[in-house]
């Protein structure tokens, strides 16, 4: 509460928020100055309360935008205490404090590296299991090393000294948080929560944003650890990786709602002193006490006492307000550079060459030759499962080729990640649309603009967003939430991300698919001026007057083969398409 | 060597049941474990009272396992699956509904049967097989093991209910239009799955020590398991099971018996990091 009271001070414009800033000062005193007044037990309650609020935020910090669970507080926690039992006596305590951030921090990485980069459910399994993973190596360490389990610790910090430190965390925690969720790194996190693929095409790093965040609460959770050490006189493996401490942090932090920087808090507040009450009253059956306190919360209160507050409210309010005003000042509104028209004769800019990738068995796509020049719309054509998806996900690096190659302006790309891709200046939408859905348009569109190079951030960001959907005819909507748009706009929607990345290449997957006519000229006359503006475009696509009308050149494939090339009218007419979308008696 | 096949088939057939829950009813069970202990103390209980046999204990156990979790399933998680927009929001809910069961299941073992470690020595006659001593009750309770494997395995393959379950496994959505009553396989599965891991409880009770807080590793260990073999695969996690068992006597009788879990966490990420999606997962498109 105190670092939310001093940021809302150096924020202060009006008499309100001063007011509010006065408060929070206020708060942030009595905060500091409980311990001089508060009898022992109320001390006690004081740092329980600080260093879950500490654990649930820093959980939060993580778990909450990205929605990937970790059950593993206990283990940071326990390396924090354990760093202290081990160093307490041999090194000045700010020297203990850092070194157990080290450790944690190191121990978050290499675990991150190792499952964050796969799918969330081995995250949660893995961090389910890592405070017994952790413990079990130290207990051997102990065991075999130092021929003796267990250790006394000999620091001497008084609990008031406590305290102030869990405090002091506490007000970093909040701070970190604040400063994350403005950053390009708090969108990413958000954009992950809600598609991670998606979030790749856009330009992500996804597995260093979510190493990063996840070090960092790391690091919090190893600091909470190291600082409460000294309330034990004696410490061993069992103590320090005990899983209920992983058990109550989630639980608060859940019961507060992790969508918001402040919602731990509200959930460990009055946590804390349920258990503390169970605790002391039903010292037997306390764990069947706080496993159904649990459930009610998971099947009551999904979203945390903060999604109940918020209901009806905006989620994401301040970064539309700062959008907002951000155009509000910057006075006029730069077009995005036209580029030089040169339709279908400029130079090669995307190439594949003997592109090959099978599923099990089944070959999708066989020895694919593909060449786009500049300023080209090519159209990919073929039935249903002639391997057209898997050619484009090949090219925008959601699948690895098995072999083959693919340059783009000469450069291989084959085999990078797709953010890479992305960033190069290749920019897909998706069959299967993959908008944000509760993130608001201008936000959809923010999210492409942010992770490509040069980068666009912070005002520049909501002018040229909004530019962007204006673009599409989205701009009325800039503040809705994209799942309450229809089909048709989610579509124009995704475009407008792919476009925030300046692509040079854009992949359409059956942009044009589900739309009535009239919606249909409106699609085709877009695509073309994307086209007269300089941009290339792979087309895949079913409605053929669609491929007719637009492009410049159509591939046609059948089974994953390779089976015309050239202009629309002789391909479509060539025997061997027209067998392959009919069969023999109509070719 | 035995030793660890014996140890492998147990976590097979363990796993065999987690896959039933989490591969058909997509349930991320975080309590499963606990199931199993509470399953080894009603057949420790019932041989130290009443001197039941515990391959009668099955008997009792299996069944009561079976209703016990279709309950679960019926009250517990179907509002879970009623509220999930898809199947990752059901995988989260779950594993949060599951972990808070988890306690209370521990909490309520604790209170009945202590924190102390249990056993009961039942058929403990050494025999001697291919130049290893193992107790007559571990090879009773790998051919168990095998039964009950065995038979599911023919179940799910050879019957028309079987069949329903594995569709609902590939693609609920797909398996409800052709007019499979998905959430009744999904029970169905999960109190299967409930009571494969109470019979699991019961055989191990046979040959090994447990108290009531043991229960997260086993969970920790099927899902090792689960993955490993890749989700929905019957034999994928008996080879996985098998793979386990005979890594962890190896590590326990060379290195040291404490760091199982480190060895098989250690095979886990291995092999993931090689194949995303488990030894014998199909590669999604």
């Amino acid at each position: 509460m105190a670092s939310d009271g001093a940021v809302r001070e150096s924020v202060a414009l009006n008499p309100a928020s001063v007011a509010r800033g006065g408060f929070g000062l206020l708060l942030a005193a009595a905060l500091i100055a409980f311990p001089l007044a508060a009898s022992g037990y109320h001390l006690a309650l004081g740092i329980s309360v600080l260093s879950y609020a500490v654990l649930a935020t820093a959980w939060a910090l993580f778990s909450g935008p990205t929605r990937y669970i970790s059950l593993a507080t206990a283990a940071f926690f326990g390396i924090g205490a354990y760093t202290v039992a081990v160093l307490g006596e041999r090194l000045p305590w700010p020297a203990v404090l850092a070194v157990a951030a080290v450790i944690g921090f190191v121990v978050a990485l290499v675990v991150g590296l190792s499952t964050l980069r796969l799918a969330g459910i081995y995250f949660v399994i893995f961090s389910f299991g890592l405070a017994e993973l952790v413990r079990q190596v130290v207990t051997w360490y102990e065991a075999n090393v130092h021929h003796s389990v267990g250790r006394y610790v000999f620091v001497e910090v008084t609990q008031d000294m406590i305290y102030w430190q869990l405090l002091a965390l506490a007000a970093l925690v909040f701070l970190a948080g604040w400063l994350v969720a403005r950053s390009r790194l708090g969108l990413a996190l958000r954009v992950i929560g809600e598609d991670e693929s998606a979030a790749e095409h856009c330009g992500i790093d996804t597995t260093r944003a979510k190493l990063a965040v996840f070090a960092l609460s790391a690091v919090f959770m190893a600091l909470t650890g190291a600082i409460m050490a000294p309330r034990w006189t004696y410490i061993d493996p069992v103590i320090s990786f005990n899983a209920v401490t992983s058990f109550q942090t989630l639980i608060m932090a859940l019961f507060g709602g992790a969508g918001r920087l402040y919602g731990p808090l509200l959930g460990v507040v009055p946590l804390v002193f349920l258990f503390e009450v169970l605790g002391a009253n039903f010292p037997n059956t306390f764990s069947i006490f706080l496993g159904i306190v649990f459930m009610l919360i998971v099947y009551a209160l999904p979203q945390g006492v903060v999604g109940l507050a918020a209901r009806g409210l905006p989620r994401f309010r301040t970064t539309g307000a700062g959008a907002r005003l951000a155009e509000r000042l910057g006075g006029f509104i730069k077009e995005p550079a036209k580029r030089q028209a040169s339709a279908g004769t400029g130079a090669e800019l995307l190439a594949a060459r003997g592109l090959s990738k099978a599923f099990g068995g089944l070959v999708a796509v066989n020895a694919l030759d593909l060449s786009i020049r500049k300023g080209e719309i090519v159209g990919l054509i073929g039935p249903n499962g002639s391997g057209k998806t898997t050619a484009l996900n090949l090219i925008s690096g959601a699948l690895r080729p098995d072999a083959g190659e693919i340059r783009f302006r000469g450069q291989p790309i084959s085999g990078r990640k797709p953010h890479r891709i992305a960033q190069a200046g290749v920019a897909r939408t998706f069959q299967l649309v993959r908008v944000l859905g509760s993130m608001s348009c201008a936000e959809n569109v923010v999210a492409g603009l942010a992770f490509r190079s040069p980068r666009v951030w912070n005002g520049a960001a909501g002018r040229e967003a909004r530019s962007l959907l204006r673009r599409v005819g989205l701009e009325d909507k800039a503040d809705a939430p994209a799942a309450q748009l229809t089909y048709v706009e989610q579509k124009r929607l995704e475009l407008a991300r792919a476009l925030a990345l300046r692509p040079e290449v854009l992949l359409l997957d059956e942009w044009l698919a589900g739309l009535n006519p009239s919606e249909l000229n409106e699609g085709i006359a877009l695509v073309r001026s994307l086209r007269d503006e300089g941009l290339s475009i792979v087309l895949v696509e079913h409605v053929m007057d669609a491929i007719r009308s637009l492009c410049d050149r159509c591939i046609a494939m059948n089974a994953g083969r390779k089976i015309g090339d050239g202009p629309p009218a002789a391909v479509l007419a060539d025997r061997e398409v027209v067998r392959a979308y009919l069969g023999d008696a109509d070719a | 060597m035995l030793a660890g096949l014996i140890l492998g088939g147990m976590y097979a057939l363990i796993a065999m049941g987690l896959t039933l829950q989490y591969g058909v009813a997509r349930i991320m069970n975080l309590s499963y474990g606990e199931f199993l202990v509470a399953a080894a103390f009603v057949a420790h209980w019932l041989f130290t009272a009443f001197a039941v046999s515990p391959l009668l204990g099955l008997l009792v156990a299996a069944p009561a396992a079976f209703a016990l979790n279709w309950a679960i399933y019926q009250v517990l998680l179907m509002p879970l699956v009623r509220r999930a927009k898809n199947r990752d929001t059901l995988e989260v809910d779950s594993i949060l509904a599951t972990f808070g069961l988890l306690f209370v299941v521990q909490g309520v073992s604790l209170v009945i049967f202590g924190g102390q470690y249990h056993s009961y020595s039942y058929l403990s006659i050494p025999l001697d097989i291919l130049g290893s001593t193992v107790a007559l009750n571990r090879l009773i309770a790998l051919l168990f093991a095998a039964v009950f494997g065995l038979a599911l395995y023919l179940a799910l393959t050879r019957t028309r209910a079987g069949t329903a379950l594995r569709a609902v496994a590939v693609d609920p959505v797909a398996a409800g239009l052709v007019a499979i009553d998905v959430r009744r396989a999904s029970a169905f599965a999960f109190a299967l799955g409930g009571a494969l891991v109470a019979a699991g409880g019961v055989l191990i009770s046979v040959f090994l020590t447990f108290n009531a807080s043991m229960g997260v590793v086993f969970t920790m260990k099927a899902l090792i398991v689960v993955i490993l073999g890749g989700v929905g695969n019957m034999l994928g996690a008996l080879v996985a099971g098998l793979v386990l068992g005979l890594v962890e006597t190896t590590v326990a009788r060379m290195v040291d018996p404490g760091l199982t879990l480190a060895a098989n966490y250690a095979l886990f990420l291995i092999v993931l990091l090689w194949r995303p999606t488990g030894l014998f997962g199909s590669p999604s498109r």
